[in-house]
């Protein structure tokens, strides 16, 4: 009895353990080593005739039903082609497993800048299929070309083009204008003006301190990025700004950077005290919430902050402006940066060539309606122009004299412990609570850029 | 002897499920973080190179690295401490001590530790809140409404006591918990005895209570380490994502920044090496000098 009773054991012990290893081999394994065997796919055989495209997306403010519209758009114009979609708010570790198994999506729509850095693994490790001749292809039932209806400069960026060599890797897709964001309604009613230049700005603060509003508000740190690109832009030109972004040795000691630190450690004075306190991800709506309450006049941001704080309180009269970054001199160019998202398609991805058929698809004005719906704007010419309401205003931004500034720090291959953004952005903190001084902040700055300038691309 | 060898192959056969689901779960992960460790690899592909130590000379020349094992000592070592002395003292007084509505208190002391942590950071960050928060409002009885008010989550040399302020509160339930159950079962004896002997309250804490149960306390030192570790990482993401400018970036915090955000996977798995090796000796260290006779009774 006790033999049987002992063998029944062991045998109901063996087969769980069975089960557990069976899947260990499939996902759960935290990394695969190079010994370990690919998964077996269990994608049924194509026939010729049926072909399946994998998308990623990441599911945004404009939600994931747009692209099931898109989807069925592009299902119709191709028969014969099946779009599988995995669209969800953490998508990095959605498609991450598989990905590590070499089981990649034919097309991903995932903007860098995204704490998981999925789309920057990707370019720093060259795992990117060319695009480029995708500008050339006639959008589908249409008769120009990608590149005739994009709005010209967005695909020669370092965001698109990031390896420098005039070939884009990276399409863009929804543009959203930034600048500083501010209650048009209180400058109404105290009689103040909106500052052009930077000089303005300051008296600007002094006039506000004494009636006790601050001048400044910021999200968090990482919202100076689209304030530095453009005021890199302001005080020495595109040509300088390109010059930043490739970390050019000596760059930061320049007097054109000298005179956009002091700007920023300036303003960094003239900012509201508690905004480093709330300057996180669980409270930055609560430095927003400075310029509807009327106790900052200023902050930097892009347009989804008037979706954002849709439901929260306001003072009264409360009414949205929007204007690019001051000028450093009278007359002196005013620059509002643009910030988009991508698309892009793996190295690795099996249906390359159906993945680019799809992306030149987005550009068709079937498609750019179906996103214009749910207020996503693609840079397609005269897309602004059909906007309606608070956009309308924002989107015409260039229209009324501001340059559009693009472009982002340029792309090295990873350098350990070293961050740029960190860097630059993140310690603005530091200069509002005084915990560092401008001079140790460019020190900083210049011993990160000078550690990636030999990791550039 | 036909017996015993079968006897032995049945124990060999009931063990052998767990051991192997040890190994695979437990061993062979742990080995692979020392692995990857080795690696420059951005950590979604399968395209890595082999860098031998290079990660670790990196990380040894890494102010950052240096910042977030400070903020991860500090934490431990304020953290264990306080909560320690705050537990130990509530349990003693819960379980000696006749008070009215105890077992209402300890659920009270208890709730902190069913809570989620992002619930608490919430909790907290309202707490915190410069402008409106319960802290400021109340010290501001004493210092006068018109005085600055503090930043505790935005003045780099405060915020992470505010931090650890948030884990205490958390962790003093579940460790007066563990005290308490421990001295249950310390005869009551002894006390009777020692109260007739005219020994008092602080008397008979520190002579019978802490003595019996020092193997509990021991065992707890150990999960201090391990669970501040892990907890802090958890703060530190929903409460200040490392920041203002750092101030809050801990072990692993800093190890998922690198591993993912700036993809530097093997680099975020050498972080992860060394802090496998800092909890290791750092738990074997507290064993060793809390080494006592165990004392029976």
């Amino acid at each position: 009895m006790k033999k049987i009773l002992g063998l029944a054991l062991t045998a109901s012990l063996s087969l769980s353990l069975a089960a557990c290893s069976g899947n260990t081999n499939n996902s759960s394994s935290p990394a695969p080593s190079d010994t370990t065997t690919p998964v077996a796919t269990t994608e049924t055989p194509e026939t010729p005739e049926t072909r399946t495209l994998k998308l990623a997306a990441l599911e945004t403010a404009y939600g994931a039903d747009v692209w099931k519209e898109i989807i069925a758009g592009f299902e119709k114009a191709n028969p014969g082609v099946k779009v599988e979609s995995t669209i969800d708010k953490s998508i990095e570790d959605v498609i991450g497993p598989a990905m590590k198994s070499g089981d990649f999506p034919d097309v991903i729509h995932l903007a860098v800048g995204q704490p998981k850095g999925l789309t920057e693994t990707f370019v720093k490790d060259n795992n990117l299929t060319d695009l480029t001749d995708v500008l050339s292809m006639t959008i589908p039932g249409e008769s120009g070309t990608v590149k005739d209806k994009i709005i010209p400069g967005f695909t020669d960026t370092t965001i698109t083009n990031p390896y420098g060599d005039g070939k884009t890797y990276l399409m863009p897709m929804f543009y959203s204008p930034t600048g500083l964001f501010y209650n048009a309604g209180l400058l109404e009613q105290k009689g103040w003006t909106v500052p052009t230049t930077w000089d303005e700005m300051w008296a600007l603060g002094d006039k506000a301190k004494a009636d006790g509003i601050a001048l400044f508000s910021y999200p968090t740190t990482g919202y100076f990025d689209s304030f530095f690109y453009a005021l890199l832009n302001e005080v020495g030109g595109p040509e300088f700004f390109t010059k930043a972004m490739h970390y050019t040795e000596g760059v930061w000691q320049s007097p054109e950077a000298t005179q956009a630190f002091d700007i920023i450690n300036k303003l960094a004075a003239y900012t509201e005290k508690t905004v480093p306190a709330n300057g996180n991800k669980d409270n930055f709506t609560k430095n927003q919430q400075l310029i509807l309450d009327n106790k900052a006049i200023f902050m930097p941001n892009g347009t989804w902050v008037v979706g954002e704080m849709s439901k929260a309180p306001r003072a009264e009269g409360f009414k949205w402006g929007f204007t690019a970054l001051p000028a450093v001199k009278e007359g002196g160019d005013r620059f509002s940066y643009t910030f988009f998202e991508q698309i892009w398609v793996p190295a690795k991805a099996k249906n390359a060539d159906l993945a680019k058929q799809f992306i030149a698809y987005l550009y068709s004005d079937e498609a750019a309606g179906v996103f214009a719906k749910v207020g996503a704007v693609q840079p397609i010419k005269d897309m602004a122009s059909k906007l309606e309401g608070d956009n309308k205003l924002f989107y015409s931004i260039y229209d009324n004299g501001a340059k559009a500034a693009m472009g982002a720090f340029s792309t090295t291959d990873p350098v350990e412990g070293v961050s740029i953004s960190d860097t630059v952005f993140g310690t603005v903190d530091s200069l509002v609570t005084k915990a560092k001084t401008q001079a140790q902040w460019v020190e900083a700055i210049t011993k990160a850029s000078d550690a990636l300038r030999g990791a550039l691309k | 002897m036909d017996i015993k060898k079968g006897q032995g192959r049945f124990i060999f056969f009931c063990l052998a499920p767990a051991v192997i689901l040890f190994i695979v779960f437990l061993i062979i992960p742990t080995i692979d973080v020392f692995r990857m460790s080795t690696y420059k690899w951005g950590g979604y592909t399968d395209d890595k190179t082999f860098v031998g130590l290079q990660n670790f000379t990196k990380l040894f020349h890494s102010d950052k690295f240096y910042q977030s094992f400070q903020n991860s000592l500090l934490l431990i070592i304020v953290v264990t401490i306080v909560t320690f002395a705050f537990a130990l003292v509530f349990a003693s007084m819960l379980s000696r001590e006749k008070l009215k509505g105890q077992d209402l208190l300890r659920i009270i002391f208890y709730i902190p530790n069913i809570l989620s942590v992002v619930v608490i950071s919430a909790i907290f960050s309202a707490i915190y809140d410069p402008n409106s928060g319960l802290l400021n409002a109340f010290l501001n009885l004493f210092r006068g409404a018109t005085s600055d008010s503090t930043l505790w989550l935005g003045d780099q040399k405060i915020v992470i006591f505010s931090l650890a302020g948030a884990m205490i509160w958390q962790a003093i339930g579940y460790y007066m918990v563990m005290y308490m159950a421990s001295m249950a079962n310390i005869p009551e004896s002894l006390y009777e005895s020692a109260e007739l002997e005219g020994a008092g309250r602080m008397h008979q804490f520190f002579t019978i209570t802490i003595p019996l149960i020092w193997t509990n306390i021991r065992t707890t030192l150990t999960f201090f380490v391990i669970s501040t570790i892990n907890m802090s990482f958890l703060f530190v993401v929903a409460m200040t994502g490392g920041g203002p400018d750092g101030a809050t970036e801990v072990f692993l915090s800093y190890m998922y920044k690198e591993a993912y955000t700036n993809s530097s996977y093997g680099y975020g798995m050498a972080i992860g090496v060394i802090v496998f090796l800092f909890s290791f000796a750092l738990a074997a260290i507290l064993n060793a000098v809390t080494k006592r006779e165990h004392l029976e009774y």
